[in-house]
């Protein structure tokens, strides 16, 4: 039945796509995040869906639609260059089965990256891919988050639409992009044209943060928690009343800290205390071992290359209560210990020019996005303008998703790059549209160009 | 149930957008046009044009 209706949904959407093919593009969004696949038992797991609507969205893109206004951006040849490095590791990977597995899912993203803005010409484009991201991740947050209110949450405990712990289904990983999202949902509610800012907007958009910020609870990932108080404090940046909001957030935070389970508590003090938990230890030693290995391998080792690593390490052990602790000293054996890193993930495995291009692809669009905030903070709209709120949202989902990605391996992860398609789109547009403020140039005129001025 | 819930509240949402988008113009054409860009090579062009006149 579920089967049947999800499918009834994508078959609607896809023939929406026959008067506009830009729906397509949608389509897929929402299919690679959604994976409506893996949510169905039986027939829908048959139906090559992704590539289906792949096929449509370029397809439709190619022949159907109007090429005005489409621009080839530098970050978009950024992430060329890094699709062309990454198929290149990939030939001479350390791990030749796994690194094609990987592969397999990454291309699918950065090509998709690359595509995105293209088809992205005008405002409400722009505005469709950013409604269709949010609410196609809130059929995941939402659901995650009812589950936690009702007490079903832990690490890994979680049961969220699909049984398993992969793409957006994962715990931390979902963490980072929930949280990450709260500035898109906000600029939806603010400057939407699809679902024009009222009560009911408003009421979803406060339930979808409400559910957003309960993900981290409910998968006992911290790296969520790190992620919000960071947004939290960005978001003070560009907030009207800052005193209110301030004001508001620290309230807020007050009183939810009863109603938190106390498996939360113990495993969000281990923040500090990293020292005797091996989750967060391991990381350490992955990190020190992965500077070792591109000394010896500059150019990375293609995907998956941490499975060569093996760890022996004492990792203290305290038992009993204070102020009779004691302190034993096991010996663990590590194998294969993933990057739990985005930034040791690229440098592992694509080496320091991968390293270089992905991180000239993620500090691009932090600037670019500040461009585009200064150029429309001195114009006549100022910040009430939908470009700056933009610029600002999707600035903060990305610095947001740059600190949770010192803790998490996502560093391919398709939301992410379609967060960095839009930024492309936007990005584009703006220049496009806006004429930029000439620079003031003086320098006196000599005689032959002031005599026709004057005649 | 709250699966169903969930799934059936964001793909009507959804397919409400999707509905909306396939009526409105502006999906593939900004109403009002682009500004036009300053091309100062062109000017540039058309002055020296002149002068060859």
């Amino acid at each position: 039945m579920l089967d049947l209706a999800l499918l009834a949904f994508v078959a609607m959407a896809m023939a929406f796509g026959l008067r506009r093919p830009f729906v397509w593009v949608l389509v897929y969004i929402y299919i690679d995040c959604v994976a409506p696949q893996k949510i169905g038992w039986g027939l829908i797991q048959s139906v090559p869906l992704s590539l289906i609507a792949f096929i449509a969205a370029f397809g439709g893109w190619l022949v159907f639609d109007g090429k005005k206004g489409t621009r080839f951006t530098l970050r978009q040849a950024i992430i060329a260059g890094l699709l062309a490095y990454c198929a290149y590791t990939t030939t001479v990977a350390d791990f030749p089965v796994e690194a094609l597995a990987k592969w397999d899912w990454v291309w699918k993203a950065l090509l998709f990256a690359i595509f995105l803005p293209l088809t992205l010409r005008t405002r409400l484009r722009i505005e469709a891919a950013a409604l269709m991201m949010v609410l196609a991740l809130a059929t995941i947050v939402i659901n995650g988050g009812i589950k936690t209110a009702f007490g079903g949450g832990g690490y890994g405990a979680l049961a969220l639409l699909v049984r398993e712990n992969s793409g957006l289904y994962e715990g931390s990983i979902l963490s980072t992009a929930a949280v990450s999202t709260i500035p898109l949902a906000l600029w939806l509610a603010r400057h939407g044209t699809i679902f024009k800012p009222d009560w009911r907007v408003w009421a979803f958009v406060s339930g979808l943060i409400f559910a957003s910020l309960l993900i981290p609870v409910g998968t006992a990932a911290r790296t969520g928690l790190v992620c919000a108080a960071f947004l939290a404090v960005l978001m003070l940046r560009s907030a009207k009343r800052r005193f209110l909001y301030g004001g508001v957030g620290a309230l807020a935070l007050v009183l939810a800290v009863p109603f938190l389970p106390q498996s939360y508590l113990d495993r969000m003090s281990t923040i500090e205390t990293h020292s005797d938990d091996e989750s967060a230890s391991t990381r350490v030693a992955v990190w020190m071992w992965t500077l070792d290995y591109v000394k010896a391998h500059p150019f990375g080792g293609g995907f998956d290359a941490y499975r060569s690593n093996s760890f022996t390490y004492r990792m203290a052990k305290k038992t009993g209560i204070p102020p009779n602790e004691t302190v034993t000293y096991e010996i663990v054996t590590d194998k294969a210990r993933a990057y739990h890193s985005s930034y040791f993930e690229m440098l592992g495995e694509q080496g320091w020019p991968g390293l270089i291009l992905w991180l000239w692809l993620q500090l691009l669009g932090v600037w670019q996005m500040e461009r585009i905030r200064w150029r429309f903070k001195h114009r006549q709209e100022g910040t009430g303008s939908w470009q700056w709120g933009l610029a600002t949202a999707l600035q903060q989902a990305h610095l947001t998703y740059l600190v949770g990605a010192a803790f998490v391996g996502i560093a391919y992860q398709p939301y992410i790059f379609m967060l960095i398609g839009l930024q492309c789109g936007l990005w584009s547009y703006v220049k496009r549209t806006t004429v930029e403020p000439p620079k003031a140039r003086f320098r006196l005129l000599d005689a032959a160009e002031r005599a026709p001025a004057e005649a | 149930m709250v699966d169903i819930l969930t799934l059936a509240l964001t793909h009507g949402l959804m397919a409400v957008a999707l509905w909306r988008l396939l009526w409105r113009d502006d999906l593939d054409r900004d109403p009002d046009g682009e500004p036009a860009r300053p091309r100062p090579w062109l000017r540039e062009r058309q002055v020296s044009g002149d002068e060859t006149a």
